[in-house]
């Protein structure tokens, strides 16, 4: 049954991999080392699980016992029926991210094929409503260019995830992914990894981490805006997910502000920064602080357009973002851009 | 409806939690390591998250010091299963955070084995 009135269209969803799961996909000799020399994953986080199931929702747990997201069934049933969703973009990485992975750009490379394998065997052609990210290592960059060469037209591959980390990605350097991504009519989906979110270190807890996520993803729009990424790549869009979105006025306001003063140092910059945000950048709602009606309103205001918010669910994480009860009442038309508008409007490749 | 039989004595072990039904209102029983029962209605206040799916433990106090911990309370918080919210059954399900919102609860009484709740 479905709970919901209005269209969804979610911009985070997070199917989830066990390593063993896409060893089938993995070209040799990287299976072997998974299966015979003991590879494993690397993790970094000093903390305690946020949550009653670790990072999931506890009744996201698959009834055979599997981590949240694991399951296309499970997932159809908790989520995409339940709610009603009309399309779904998964946002998963691998964990952590190939382009987050320290060393062995071989293996992060390998990983990243096999995983988009198995997300186009397993659940793009398994499920009409969901889209899907290309995963590249992205410090091996011409391999990810190759990757991006061989799955990004994909028709319900939509976008090019990278993970929000240690690397700034509007260095020129990256730029050619950015063409490949253009040339595939594929947006840039940023989510963070595990951002070093006290100038480059771990704080102590996980709650000063948390409540400075935001922070990373500001840098992230900063960085490419100034390098001139959007200038460069017109029809490139990024979109910044799970970074929550108060933040997005202050910023517009910091950057036009330096614009008008020290634009000298960036003359590649054509239009002001906020007018680049407006155009081309998107940021998903959760996780989204509580507001109340007035609030939301002037907030969306103070951006200075109603189009760059996209309702997403994060689902199955344990910060999930109810469509019903995550974000304060709002105007009907104001909803249909935010729940599902705005993200038709970005990616190209989702029907309209 | 006035009054039900929502679980027997012996379906919860102290410090266990489970969910029924009060009419058409999903409910959630919970017995504290006293043996003691109280119920509540099974929807986190914050989003709508089904409690009995969260977790009984005990909680970090706020008597603590900047550093310490004191892990006491067992069997006697509800975590939410969603953002992790806790609630204090013992205190009409007040949440530690902010314990001017409570989860809406239930009265019980036992009656020859069977947990009854009541409006
Ligand atoms: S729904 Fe329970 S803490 Fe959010």
């Amino acid at each position: 049954m479905t709970t919901n009135q209005f269209a969804i269209v979610d911009t985070d969803i997070h199917e989830r991999v066990q390593y063993k799961d896409i060893l089938k996909y993995l070209d040799e000799p990287f299976r072997h080392y998974i299966t015979n020399c003991h590879w494993i994953q690397e993790k970094h986080m000093p903390y305690t699980q946020p949550a009653v199931a670790g990072v999931d929702r506890a009744d996201a747990i698959t009834p055979d016992g599997r981590p949240g997201g694991s399951d296309l069934a499970f997932m159809q049933k908790q989520l995409l029926d339940d709610i009603g969703h009309e399309y779904g973009i998964l946002t998963s990485a691998l964990d952590p991210s190939p382009s987050s992975m320290h060393g062995w750009y071989e293996m992060a490379t390998a990983l990243a094929s096999a995983y988009n394998d198995w997300q186009i065997e397993e659940w793009l052609d398994k499920d009409d409503r969901l889209y899907g990210s290309v995963h590249i290592a992205a410090q091996d960059r011409d391999a990810a260019i190759k990757e991006i060469e061989r799955v990004g037209s994909h028709p319900k591959m939509v976008q090019v995830l990278l993970p929000i980390d240690d690397i700034m990605w509007g260095d020129p350097f990256y730029h050619p992914i950015f063409e490949a991504c253009e040339k595939h009519q594929l947006m840039i989906g940023m989510h963070h990894n595990e951002p070093p979110v006290y100038y480059g270190k771990w704080p102590r807890y996980f709650i000063e981490w948390h409540t400075l996520i935001p922070t990373a993803h500001m840098k992230q729009v900063t960085n490419m805006i100034f390098n001139g990424v959007f200038d460069k790549f017109p029809k490139l869009g990024l979109i910044m997910i799970e970074g929550g979105f108060t933040w997005v006025p202050h910023l517009m306001w910091k950057m036009d502000q330096q614009y008008r003063d020290l634009r000298h140092e960036v003359p590649w910059l054509k239009r002001k920064p906020s007018d680049i945000f407006k155009q081309q950048i998107k940021v998903t709602t959760q996780p989204a602080e509580e507001l109340t009606k007035q609030e939301f309103a002037s907030l969306v205001e103070q951006m200075g357009t109603d189009e760059i918010l996209c309702f997403s669910t994060d689902y199955p994480h344990w910060d999930y973002d109810s469509p019903t009860r995550a974000l304060p009442k709002m105007d009907p038309e104001l909803k249909k851009k935010i729940f599902a508008e705005n993200a038709k409007a970005f990616y190209p490749k989702l029907p309209k | 409806m006035k009054e039900q039989i929502v679980c027997k004595t012996s379906d919860l072990e102290p410090g266990q939690m489970k969910a029924s039904l009060f009419g058409k209102q999903s409910v959630v029983i919970c017995r504290t390591l006293d043996g003691e029962f109280y119920a509540f209605l099974n929807q986190c206040t914050h989003q709508g998250a089904p409690l009995d799916k969260g977790m009984i433990c005990g909680a970090t106090t706020e008597e603590s010091q900047p550093g310490e911990y004191h892990y006491c309370r067992k069997g006697e918080i509800i975590r939410c299963p969603w953002h992790g919210r806790e609630f204090d059954i013992k205190n009409e399900g007040r949440m530690l955070a902010n314990p001017n919102k409570k989860l809406p609860n239930y009265n019980v009484k036992i009656e020859n084995d069977h947990v009854i709740i009541y409006k």
